[in-house]
């Protein structure tokens, strides 16, 4: 059981991802520059970091947090966890056992960190409709379910969109349905862990 | 007339496919289906209901994120022809979201529905 506090971003992690792509490029250009201004070396130099990075934008981060979230799995797993609910959010991963009253987490941005607490540390956890506007106007684009642990707020998707959807429609109804779900399972994991 | 009323038919529920007439209910109850949100998964066989379906009494039974089954049983008074409605849904709060509506019109959930009764 982690004890530690939770943190949603590895500040190290987030420069790293976005920044040393960028300046590989750079040093790339600079050698490109003094020591192949022509020929293959050129070419290599400054067509295969810029193409690496971009991939890595697109792609590098998903790998890597599904990586990571399968290894945390994994080892609940090993541990006897069992996972009465997995929810996998955009960017988050949370998986709830209920009658042991803990919860797991995985971050998008701190993948190196997963977290397995106590639900008694789950201060509150409600769902946000994301209704908004009047008349025919009134719908909603983001559905999510939050929570405060350690007095941060962590909200977590289940449905977003470009668009605003009536009330109604399919896909609102559908991300309430999972949110209400979720927040329902961390609420008997909250009431089992009070209990022990 | 008797061409449009057939294709009217089409548009009603609880019209006879045999002779178009109006049909009575003869039951109504409602189920809860062991699948949750996110992971419906379409059955067209009766048998899948059969084996299945969970009686409940009210939409409040059912617990959060799962679905709900709402059963017509029809009979038709003029030419006895017997229809079973499948309504499968999913209760979010006082609102539902329409998944699939079945029929089952050659006594496929008969015994299940007769069964079930007493």
């Amino acid at each position: 059981m982690s004890e530690k506090k939770i943190k949603k971003i590895n500040i190290l992690y987030l420069l790293g991802y976005l920044i040393i792509p960028i300046v590989i490029c750079a040093i790339c250009m600079g050698i490109s520059y003094f020591y192949f201004p022509k020929g293959n070396g050129a070419v290599i130099l400054l067509l295969i970091p810029p193409a690496l990075s971009v991939l890595w934008w697109s792609f590098g981060g998903t790998v890597l947090f599904k990586q990571k979230t399968k290894k945390f799995e994994r080892e609940l797993e090993e541990k006897g966890f069992s996972r009465n609910h997995t929810f996998y959010g955009r960017g988050k991963t949370v998986i709830i056992d209920s009658q042991k009253g803990q919860v797991g987490f995985v971050f998008f941005w701190n993948p190196f960190d997963a977290y397995l607490v106590d639900a008694s540390r789950i201060e509150k956890c409600w769902v946000d409709d994301g209704k908004c506007g009047v008349g025919f106007m009134e719908g909603s684009s983001r559905v999510s379910f939050l929570f405060i642990l350690d007095g941060i707020k962590i909200r977590v998707d289940t449905f977003t969109s470009n668009q605003r959807f009536r009330m109604d429609s399919n896909y609102i109804l559908t991300g309430i349905s999972k949110a209400d779900m979720v927040v329902k399972t961390i609420e008997e994991a909250r009431k089992k862990a009070k209990r022990q | 007339m008797k061409t449009l009323r057939k294709i009217r038919s089409f548009f009603h529920d609880d019209w006879c496919s045999e002779c178009t007439d109006k049909m009575e209910v003869v039951r109504k109850q409602l189920y809860m289906l062991p699948m949750t949100v996110g992971h419906y998964v379409s059955h067209q066989n009766a048998s899948y209901y059969i084996k299945n379906l969970i009686k409940v009494e009210k939409k409040k039974d059912i617990p959060v994120g799962y679905y709900a089954c709402g059963i017509h049983w029809y009979r038709c008074l003029k030419c006895g022809h017997q229809a079973v409605k499948l309504s499968i849904f999913l209760p979010v709060r006082d609102q539902e979201k329409q998944e699939e509506v079945f029929f089952f019109e050659k006594g496929e959930m008969d015994a299940f529905l007769l069964e079930d009764r007493h």
